[in-house]
């Protein structure tokens, strides 16, 4: 409609005939920003409610200690999302279709299980975020969980994936409003680059508390849920062979705006780390910032944690329904209408209004939830992680062109034995308590 | 994708979104079946096995404590 009133440049809002450009660098920067959006999308959404609090609480216990293991978290976190788009690129289908095609049905099913409880959980973490931070703005919870739930399920009714992909793409680059609140906090520059390139521990060591937080920031960078969204994202865009290092260079640009989004989210936890405050939850951690920033970084981080957690519940949601309808043989593309691809769009609605209903419901459990989505992540990141490798070496499917070569193997071998037993680590801990030594 | 068009003085590109572009013959796992069982994928999936039994065991074992089934047990 808007396409008819006004001309759009093709790479907002392409058509079937293309653009013709004149130069070679034209054509190179109109492929890349038609391509963009996919890597943006599934690293930025990883910064969802639970990145806010976490990084935010690492922010506000330790300083500026741990921004190190931010800038370290970025290569890992863009090796492991590359094979997910070399995968994507060269077979055209999601991760769990994969898995249930190469790895048999009991594993195909073991995968998806799992993917769908823990992403469930995780959807009812983000509306219980949305319901917090606009409790503090004095939205009531029959209002504020409702109203975001529909427009979460409206945004991929349309029928469109440019649509879907440009809103929220928006509301992704709305998150460098954490880089401005940053510098309301008025961190010292030489400060900020040394803990950012230099590894090095608070005040105290490495106690039980620090090594906690520092699984959970891995934890919080790196999901299962990434695999399964971006395999099946770039499937559903039908990105093409010679996309491949557009593709990776979206990742990387992703990896990097999300790293420095949560870099940003620590320094403005950091202000009540200096000032020697604490607080419960992310929603009264805004309310002290009032004293430091006034009511633009109380209200603004309220408000951005609610698109965190709107970019969380929708790239999640899409996750689960990708991956079930993959698996069933649904017909399953954002592109489709509703009618001619149900059990996916099913799948999508029934885990949104399901989740939001959950948060609903007066005194439901939700620090069991948490816990929960803890446990089930470190559950099930490692045989995410394990069959994405396996799949990236399968060169009978991939032949030598996509499949790893031996120095990927390296990185990618370490960084799983790192993740195993990081999550093995987390699980212990929130199962048993106190596995660690104090 | 891109095209050069012809019988242009000046070359030109066009350039197409991968969404309208015509669909490219992908590498299908269908015809292939499920995954040889070589060496490194038998250590990786009982691994991966081995893994899961340990989380799942100690998840049973937490459940059994919390409905106080050990402290019934010592008494």
């Amino acid at each position: 409609m808007l396409k008819s009133f006004i001309r759009l440049p093709e790479w907002i809002w392409p058509t079937e005939k293309g653009q013709v450009v004149r130069s070679p660098f034209g054509r190179r920067l109109l492929t890349f920003l038609m391509v963009f959006g996919p890597g943006l999308i599934v690293m930025e959404a990883d910064n969802d409610a639970g990145a806010v609090s976490t990084y935010t609480q690492a922010g506000a216990q330790y300083g500026l200690h741990l921004l190190w293991l931010l800038l370290l978290l970025l290569p890992i976190t863009y090796f492991v999302q590359e094979m997910v788009v070399r995968l994507g690129i060269a077979t055209g289908q999601g991760h769990a279709a994969m898995i249930y095609r190469r790895f048999g049905k009991w594993w195909g099913r073991f995968s998806l299980f799992d993917l769908q409880l823990v992403n469930f959980l995780t959807l009812v973490t983000e509306f219980a975020a949305i319901a917090l931070a606009l409790g503090q703005l004095g939205v009531p919870v029959y209002l504020s969980v409702p109203t975001f739930a529909f427009g979460v399920i409206m945004m991929v009714l349309t029928g469109s994936y440019l649509r879907w992909e440009r809103i929220t793409v928006g509301l992704c680059l709305l998150d460098a409003i954490w880089l401005g609140f940053a510098f309301i906090a008025h961190p010292r520059v030489g400060e900020v680059a040394l803990n950012a390139v230099v590894p090095n521990l608070p005040q105290g060591g490495m106690s039980p508390d620090l090594v906690f937080l520092i699984i959970a920031v891995v934890g919080t960078t790196i999901a299962p849920w990434q695999l399964f969204f971006q395999q099946s994202c770039v499937a559903d865009k039908r990105l093409r062979f010679s996309d491949l290092n557009f593709s990776r260079l979206d990742t990387f640009l992703g990896a990097t705006f999300t790293i420095l989004v949560a870099g940003a989210m620590m320094i403005v936890g950091s202000i009540l780390y200096r000032n020697g405050l604490s607080y419960d939850d992310p929603a009264q951690m805004a309310g002290a910032l009032v004293a430091f920033g006034g009511n633009t970084l109380k209200y603004g981080v309220l408000l951005l944690m609610v698109n965190a957690a709107v970019l969380g519940t929708t790239a999640i949601s899409l996750a689960s329904s990708w991956a079930y309808a993959e698996v069933m043989g649904w017909s399953h593309s954002l592109q489709k209408p509703v009618r001619e691809a149900p059990g996916f769009y099913a799948v999508y609605v029934i885990a949104v209004a399901a989740a939001a209903g959950i948060v609903m419901i007066p005194n439901a459990p939700l620090q069991l939830i948490i816990v929960g989505v803890q446990v089930l992540a470190g559950l099930m990141l490692p045989s995410a992680i394990i069959f994405l490798q396996l799949l990236l070496n399968d060169e009978a499917l991939l032949g030598k062109k996509f499949v790893n070569k031996s120095w990927n193997n390296w990185i990618n071998w370490t960084v799983i034995i790192v993740l195993f037993a990081l999550s093995a680590v987390l699980a212990v801990q929130v199962l048993i308590g106190n596995a660690l030594p104090g | 994708m891109t095209t050069m068009p012809k019988n242009c003085e000046a070359p030109t590109f066009r350039v197409v979104h991968p969404l309208y572009d015509e669909p490219e013959e992908k590498l299908n796992p269908e015809a292939l079946g499920p995954m040889p069982m070589t060496r490194s994928v038998r250590y990786a999936l009982l691994a991966l096995r081995v893994y899961l039994i340990l989380m799942l065991a100690l998840a049973a074992y937490r459940v059994l404590e919390m409905a106080g089934l050990f402290g019934a047990l010592s008494h």
